[in-house]
């Protein structure tokens, strides 16, 4: 295996949660394809080690915002277009509260319910504090009760 | 009802967090091998990039990654010395110094590059210091030059040095790290995405890339990977469990370094306190009392070396543990390193 697959197989969660927090379902698994290209790219930028993860954040951040543009500017498309696996309601209804939450709220629990990161992984992939991220899954998870709450 | 679940799924579970874990299961990430590496990025034809919709990308290009950090690096040297150039001599085939084939000899000028193919093999004459044997394949680039500093930069390939100037006058810099000569002849090798492997036969090299440093001696080698610079330095000797482990530790996943690291431990000899000794800054907090154990267990701590300055990282203390396992002095790469920040 090598480092580019390390990296890909330890990473590509955290990328993936991010862009699903922001892009339509159908279009996150190109999406994150793409931010390990612009990554791998710009690699020789980056010498430590820790700031790996929060710098690959911060692509998946801004590769989603250029494609949530160029998609506005070439087509008016519905947020969930036909594509992938039929999924249930619940589960849409789900990730439609979970992406109203703040960003950081929204991340980190993207995270930890659906790809079932633990909070110390999340913490050791993202960058943030134990601390931070125990904070976030309490705030967010006490938010989205309130979300979800108010929807039933 | 604690958080203890919704950290990481222990304690008592909380039904709707559990509710919310069944619903968005259907969107977990879908591990499935991708390799983007090596596999060409969809490019939409026409140019634009983005992800596919109705199968209007193409494959396009491959890997890239390594390119980069060589234009990177290329664009961002400092030509000092313009003028100066160093003797080339082609000892197989036609390796070629910038666009021109060398026959025999030719001047390599400060700011050119040297490039051999699969049948070519070349040797530079490093002033007079000694000499650098650029293997098939390879990519050598000549930074700069002057009375006391001689600078290659190696983007691919293998090169093989052997240089009898004073410690720290001749340095290789490769996508991973900066190989500082301490007075040796060694092997240093970079493969296609940045990555690679120094192997010294004689003396000394230090291996440093943003305050990650390795010493590597004689009958020792260091990998080094391009995301996190120079790997552990380990004896050559070692067993393969003691190496296979340590590459583990140095590049592998999270979850697999603790075993990784109990591992080389196991399998650590006497000669392997070179390897524990800079496993010291290299692991978590909680795991540097293990590891100063095992290397007490080896090359115990010299008097007025205690084991709260080794956990703290104390430089002095670190160091002076060092010059016990009578590896070779350090005093000549801080005070060098301190004094060629340039």
């Amino acid at each position: 295996m090598e480092w580019s697959d390390h990296l890909y197989a330890d990473y590509a969660r955290m990328v993936h949660a991010i862009l699903l927090g922001r892009v339509p379902r159908a279009e996150v698994d190109d999406l994150v394809q793409d931010v390990f290209l612009i990554a791998f790219k710009r690699i020789n930028t980056v010498r430590d080690p820790a700031a790996f993860g929060g710098w690959l954040g911060t692509i998946a951040r801004n590769r989603a915002i250029d494609h949530l543009r160029r998609r506005r500017e070439e087509t008016a498309l519905p947020d969930e277009v036909p594509g992938g696996d039929p999924i249930e309601s619940e589960t849409l209804a789900a990730l439609d509260a979970i992406r109203r939450l703040p960003e950081a709220y929204r991340e980190t629990l993207m995270m930890r319910l659906v790809e079932g990161m633990t909070g110390d992984e999340i913490a050791a992939k993202t960058g943030l504090t134990p601390g931070s991220v125990r904070v976030n899954l309490h705030r967010g998870m006490t938010m989205l009760r309130e979300v979800l709450g108010s929807k039933a | 009802m604690s958080d203890d679940y919704l950290w990481d799924g222990s304690g008592t579970p909380d039904p709707e967090v559990q509710r919310l874990e069944r619903a968005l299961a259907p969107l977990r990430y879908n591990d499935r091998p991708r390799r983007v590496q090596k596999d060409p990025p969809y490019i939409r034809r026409g140019g634009a990039e983005g992800p596919p919709k109705g199968g209007h990308y193409v494959r396009a290009w491959g890997p890239l990654a390594a390119m980069a950090a060589v234009v990177t690096l290329a664009v961002s040297v400092v030509w000092r010395t313009p003028a100066a150039s160093w003797e080339v001599n082609a000892l197989n085939g036609s390796p070629r110094v910038g666009a021109h084939a060398v026959a025999a000899s030719a001047k390599l000028a400060v700011g050119q590059t040297l490039t051999t193919d699969a049948s070519s093999r070349a040797r530079i004459a490093v002033g007079a210091i000694g000499n650098v044997t650029v293997e098939p394949n390879s990519r050598v680039r000549f930074v700069e030059t002057s009375a006391d500093h001689h600078q290659l930069s190696l983007q691919r390939g293998t090169i093989h040095a052997i240089i009898t100037a004073p410690p720290g006058q001749f340095v290789v810099d490769t996508p991973s790290a900066t190989a500082t000569d301490l007075g040796c002849e060694y092997t240093l090798h970079v493969d296609d995405e940045g990555s690679g492997r120094l192997s010294v036969d004689v003396g000394w090299v230090a291996f440093e890339s943003h305050g990650r440093e390795s010493f590597v001696p004689g009958g020792a080698s260091s990998s080094m990977n391009a995301v996190y610079g120079p790997g552990t330095p380990s004896f050559d000797d070692a067993t393969p469990a003691f190496h296979a482990a340590l590459d583990r530790f140095d590049f592998g996943r999270a979850e697999v370094r603790p075993e990784a690291l109990q591992t080389v431990f196991r399998e650590a000899h006497h000669r392997d306190a070179l390897t524990l000794w800079h496993l010291l800054s290299r692991v978590d907090a909680r795991d540097r009392g293990d590891v100063f154990a095992a290397l007490a267990a080896r090359i115990p701590p010299p008097t007025g070396v205690t084991k709260d300055a080794v956990l703290r990282l104390d430089r002095a203390a670190l160091d002076a543990w060092w010059e016990s396992l009578e590896l070779g002095d350090v005093t000549f790469w801080r005070s060098w390193l301190a004094t060629s920040k340039r």
